[in-house]
């Protein structure tokens, strides 16, 4: 008999959190449903999430686990595949190992992979790609609010006076958020963004601020070096939940207007008119992402953020707040669950002794104490031969890490690397084994959205061929490994035990979030959830302000790389391009990488639109095709990562944030080429 | 300043417009030299999608050409042009793009006289429109 | 109301009369069509303006309705339809989309309010078993404010509004008439692709176009936009055109051939339409 089904899930690409159907009919997905009733996308969805379906029903997906005999890869049993796992594992020394989590990957499975990490293998060297993107958020916000997340809500934008938009391309990265934006601006809000390049916003834009790519936290200081020249900071929010506000307002003295526009290149009458309209607006939201904390000083630049935040008092109300848009579905969750090298779920540190002794009677194991690896410093170990063994679950380092000639040297120098992926990515062709997971269509878990929202993603069709949802790996590897407390019978009770160790998740299970899910901190059973953050108080008690000096980009342009590479993405491709560029309808609008090159600068090089270029940096060189824009300024050149065949990230600098460990891939010196024509 | 002279795009039916044109030509009538002709087999082939296109590309005006209703060479292809083009000027209309910029026209092969008149007549009508709205684009 | 409906879909399926029911179902809060096949299931019938049953699936560019009818041939389904809704099961029959001869009719009429909120002009369907006939909405601020102005204004208004286009093919994939194979919005020929906003107007009057004969006034496509576009403005206006031109209505009868696939003896045009 016929059976057609419409099933509510979240979808897989960024953190906006939409929701949509998968129509199936008779077990097969036929196609996708907007789900108008759902909060944030309310029956709208963006070119991705339209086609989100595409890549699950793709030929290329993995159904067997290969291993690699000879140089190539052969189907074997998954009971042979989780055998020579167990004994590669079991070799090695904690030390020796290290685990990579996934920003795709539902909270549950994030967690067990953290646990797996750290209860099976004893090790802390559990990290996840949000260390590329938004580590400096959570150091950042860490310190000064105590609580490194989206302040607000995503709905709550629309309600506005002033929005702030700095280093986020909006609607090409999170175009359900942007709708919000729009809709503020429509209702009278101001808009001010600032970004080196012109992105759609900016033709909306009140004030387009076009900073030299780099000088953020100059521009910061230079907006409160303004606002408390003229007196419009809060003084009543700084005296009462502030501290550290003497040295803040002694480093922001010398940033004076003039002074910052010889540094960024912004005219100083729109740096005053931008801190005037921040400042007086009643309820001012900060918008920011990818070019704030993808910096050697992207730590300084979050804190300088919400410095301006806790200046003019815009924390802890409605409408207001500091807001990190995350990049993936559940690169909040993976982080919450504490898929992190320092933290466990919640983040509660690891060094800390009480939580400590809390994990190790909450899984009855002993638990390693020092912290662990970051993805960066992983590859480093690897690199010089430390580490021996990795093993990847949902990421493909060699297409998103910085400067992946060093990556592939890293993985190469392995003794063993174990891939778990739903295609054969980039980094998967390296691995000596692979192991097929499924998609977000075949499984059951929770996503975090970028708003804190924990929200149900749902199986709708069968898994393909053998591959297994990764929960049921994981377990089934711990399980072989001879370690208790990995029985479980679904995703559901994964999530409670997250709640039981996890305050900040500990009113959250199945039951309450089947609808519309809920926001954390979500403490108890009867909490509602919290849809803005710092309400009367601090996660930390105060907030705090720091004074931070402006520091340049570790690399410069000089006479032999005299381009800036700023790097990011489009709105038709995703991250490593693994799941877009297997969907038709992205592919067709954009089938290739390219570099975005000023007309000014293309008619000094004498290169036209279309021609194929190469550009160098001191880590490598690509071949890339040419797109002639006004998008980006002189000296300024912009190529999106998705793409193998012009990998920017065979050019970006692995240099990162002394805290943060987060590379630098918006700033980096590289010379572009025009290729010698045939004789 | 220096006078607007306007881009036309004329498209004319193969077998009379075209013919037409060719008489007027042949017989030696005054016309302003700001059209630019194509020529298709029938009237009946142009998609509006081309007049949109011609206008994104930079045409003040487009003009379509074809037999007399009844003098189809393929029998009805102009009855469609004619549907067709009433629907396309109302949605010009509404998205701010004067209609006066497209002008149908059936013009015989015997009709070179009023093929002179009718593009005289367009072009003038085009100057006194002025430039393409959508053109502003390409500028700055 | 909706227990009379439920009482009635319960009485097609116990008589055999038809062995699916293709509705609406509540869950969770979130409303989706689902297709019901026992008695009890019937429970979470719901009726709701704001929610259409058919789509386009993609990435096959077929209506869910001929997916299943391809499948199972033979199977009666009876779908509950308001009048946007059977005007597009009408017009995709007419286009050779759906066979109509295993399909059910349970036509429910939407409320003068519902009506309102969806600025929809035929609230109900042709023959309804459920609701009044009620009046339609055929005013619209939106045109009215905008066939006041000048060229330049309205251009200036659509130039901005379209240049909010983030390129999600939306309208088109919401829209249940939105089917062909080649899309002609995706095709560099006509708009530069790989760019938002994407060339203005080309992009959107590709669909004003052709949707012009098609056009049912579900507004689906509006609703799908995430930048608040318009897009039912100028449509409806188009579709108004057509009605004063040809006297046609698209959606209402499956005989009735569209007039621009027509010739001008078949279905004459208004005479000074082309001035």
């Amino acid at each position: 008999m016929i059976e057609y089904k419409n099933v509510l899930t979240v979808c897989p690409y960024c953190g906006c959190g939409c929701n949509f159907y998968l129509q199936v009919l008779d077990g097969e997905l036929v196609g996708i449903l907007p789900c108008k009733s759902h909060l944030v996308s309310q029956g709208k969805l963006c070119i991705k999430g339209w086609n989100a379906a595409d890549f699950v029903i793709s030929k290329d997906r993995l159904t067997k686990p290969l291993m690699k005999k000879n140089g190539k890869f052969v189907e074997i049993s998954w009971d042979e595949a989780l055998k020579v796992v167990t004994e590669k594992l079991k070799q090695y020394s904690p030390d020796a190992v290290a685990v990579l989590s996934s920003a795709k990957c539902t909270n549950e499975e994030n967690y067990l992979m953290m646990k797996f990490a750290r209860a099976v293998l004893k090790t802390n060297s559990v990290d996840h790609c949000a260390r590329l993107c938004h580590a400096s958020t959570v150091v950042g916000l860490g310190k000064t609010f105590g609580s490194g997340a989206m302040t607000n809500s995503i709905g709550e934008l629309e309600d506005a006076d002033c929005i702030f938009v700095i280093g986020s391309n909006t609607t090409e990265q999170h175009p359900l958020i942007a709708r919000y934006i729009m809709r503020a601006r429509a209702k009278g809000a101001k808009l001010i963004v600032a970004d080196p390049r012109l992105i759609p916003l900016t033709q909306f834009a009140d004030y387009h601020l076009r900073q030299r790519p780099g000088t953020d936290v100059a521009l910061l200081n230079g907006l409160m070096n303004v606002i408390l020249k003229e007196g419009w900071e809060d003084k009543k929010f700084i005296n009462e939940r502030t501290e550290g506000f003497a040295e803040l307002k002694e480093v922001v003295k010398k940033y004076t207007p003039e002074y910052v526009e010889k540094i960024t290149g912004i005219p100083k009458e729109l740096i005053m008119e931008a801190a005037r309209i921040y400042a007086q607006a009643k309820s001012a939201s900060l918008v920011y992402s990818m070019g704030i904390t993808q910096h050697t000083t992207g730590v300084d630049n979050v804190v300088s953020c919400s410095n301006l935040a806790l200046l003019t008092g815009n924390v802890g109300r409605p409408s207001t707040g500091v807001n990190p848009l995350r990049g993936q579905s559940n690169v909040q969750g993976a982080c919450d669950v504490g898929a992190l090298p320092n933290v466990y779920s919640g983040y509660q540190s690891v060094a800390d002794e009480n939580t400590h002794a809390k994990f190790e009677k909450a899984w009855d194991t002993e638990l390693p104490s020092q912290p662990g690896l970051t993805v960066v410093e992983m590859m480093n170990e690897a690199a010089k031969g430390n580490l021996k063994a990795i093993y990847i679950m949902g990421e493909n380092p060699m297409l998103s890490d910085p400067d992946i000639h060093q990556v592939k040297k890293a993985l190469e120098n392995l003794e063993f690397l174990v891939v778990q992926d739903i295609f054969l990515t980039e980094t998967a062709q390296l691995a000596d084994l692979v192991l097929p997971g499924t998609s977000y269509a075949e499984r059951d878990g929770t996503f975090t959205a970028t708003d804190r929202r924990v929200q149900r993603i749902r199986k709708a069709i069968e898994p393909r061929g053998e591959s297994k949802p990764d929960w049921q790996i994981i377990c089934a590897l711990a399980r072989k490994m001879g370690s208790k407390g990995f029985e479980y019978s679904s995703p559901a009770e994964i999530m409670d035990e997250i709640a039981s160790v996890t305050p900040i998740y500990g009113g959250i299970g199945y039951e309450r979030i089947e609808d519309i899910g809920l926001q954390w901190p979500c403490p108890s059973k009867e909490h509602p959830g919290t849809p803005y953050l710092h309400q009367g108080k601090f996660s930390r008690g105060k907030g705090k302000f720091f004074g931070i000096e402006f520091k340049e980009a570790a690399e410069l342009p000089d006479a032999d790389y005299p381009f800036i590479l700023t790097t990011g993405r489009t709105i038709f491709h995703y991250h490593t391009g693994t799941m877009t560029r297997r969907t038709e309808a992205l592919n067709r609008e954009v089938p290739t990488g390219y570099v975005e090159i000023n007309f000014k600068d293309a008619e000094k090089l004498n290169i036209f639109e279309g021609e194929i270029v190469s550009v160098k940096s001191r880590r490598g060189k690509i071949e890339v095709k040419v797109q002639v824009t006004r998008k980006v300024p002189e000296g300024v050149i912009f190529i999106p990562f998705h793409f193998a065949e012009s990998p920017a990230n065979a050019l970006t600098n692995s240099a990162f944030d002394p805290v943060a460990k987060i590379p630098e891939y918006k700033v980096c010196a590289v010379q572009v080429e025009k290729k010698p024509s045939l004789p | 300043m220096k006078e607007f002279e306007p881009k036309i795009i004329g498209f004319c039916c193969n077998w009379c417009t075209y013919a037409g044109a060719d008489l007027a030509g042949v017989s030696r009538l005054q016309m302003p030299p700001d059209f630019r002709m194509i020529r298709v087999m029938c009237s009946g082939t142009i998609d509006p999608l081309f007049v949109m296109e011609a206008f994104q590309k930079g045409a003040d005006g487009i003009f379509i050409g074809g037999c007399h209703i009844g003098d189809c060479h393929y029998q009805t292809g102009n009855h469609r042009t004619k549907k067709r083009v009433a629907i396309l000027k109302k949605i010009l209309s509404y998205l701010g793009i004067d209609p006066r910029r497209v002008r149908l026209e059936w013009v015989s092969a015997a009709e070179g006289q009023k093929f002179a008149e009718v593009v005289t007549d367009f072009v003038a009508e085009i100057k006194r429109l002025g430039p393409n709205p959508l053109k502003r684009k390409f500028e700055a | 109301m909706i227990e009379k409906l439920k009482k009635l879909a319960k009485e097609y399926l116990v008589s055999g009369k038809v062995e699916v029911i293709f509705g609406l179902r509540e869950k969770d809060n979130h409303l989706a069509p689902h297709i019901f096949t026992k008695v009890e299931e019937l429970d979470s019938l719901v009726v709701s303006p704001q929610y259409p049953l058919f789509y386009t699936c993609r990435p096959s560019k077929k209506n869910i309705i001929r997916l299943i009818e391809e499948k199972y041939p033979d199977i009666k389904i009876g779908v509950i339809v308001k009048g946007c809704e059977e005007r597009a099961l009408i017009e995709l029959a007419k286009r050779n989309q759906i066979e109509m001869k295993n399909i059910e009719i349970l036509g429910v009429a939407c409320s003068r309010e519902e009506a309102v909120e969806c600025k929809c002009p035929r609230p109900y369907p042709n023959h309804p078993l459920l609701g009044e006939k009620v009046e339609g909405v055929f005013e619209d601020k939106n045109i009215e404010g905008l066939l006041n102005k000048g060229w330049s204004e309205r251009l200036a208004f659509w130039q901005s509004q379209l240049s909010k286009c983030i390129k999600c093919y939306g309208c088109r994939n919401a829209c249940p008439l939105c089917f062909c194979q080649d899309c002609a919005m995706e095709q560099e020929l006509w708009s530069k692709i790989g760019e938002i906003p994407p060339e203005i107007p080309m992009f959107h009057f590709i669909r004003f176009y052709h949707l012009a004969d098609r056009c049912i006034e579900c507004g689906e496509c509006e609703k799908a936009c995430p930048m608040d576009i318009p897009l039912l403005t100028i449509s409806k206006q188009v579709r108004k055109d057509v009605k004063e031109l040809f006297n046609y209505e698209s959606g209402l009868d499956v005989k009735q051939e569209s007039p621009l696939l027509t010739t001008l003896d078949e279905m004459p045009m208004k005479e000074g339409a082309n001035e």
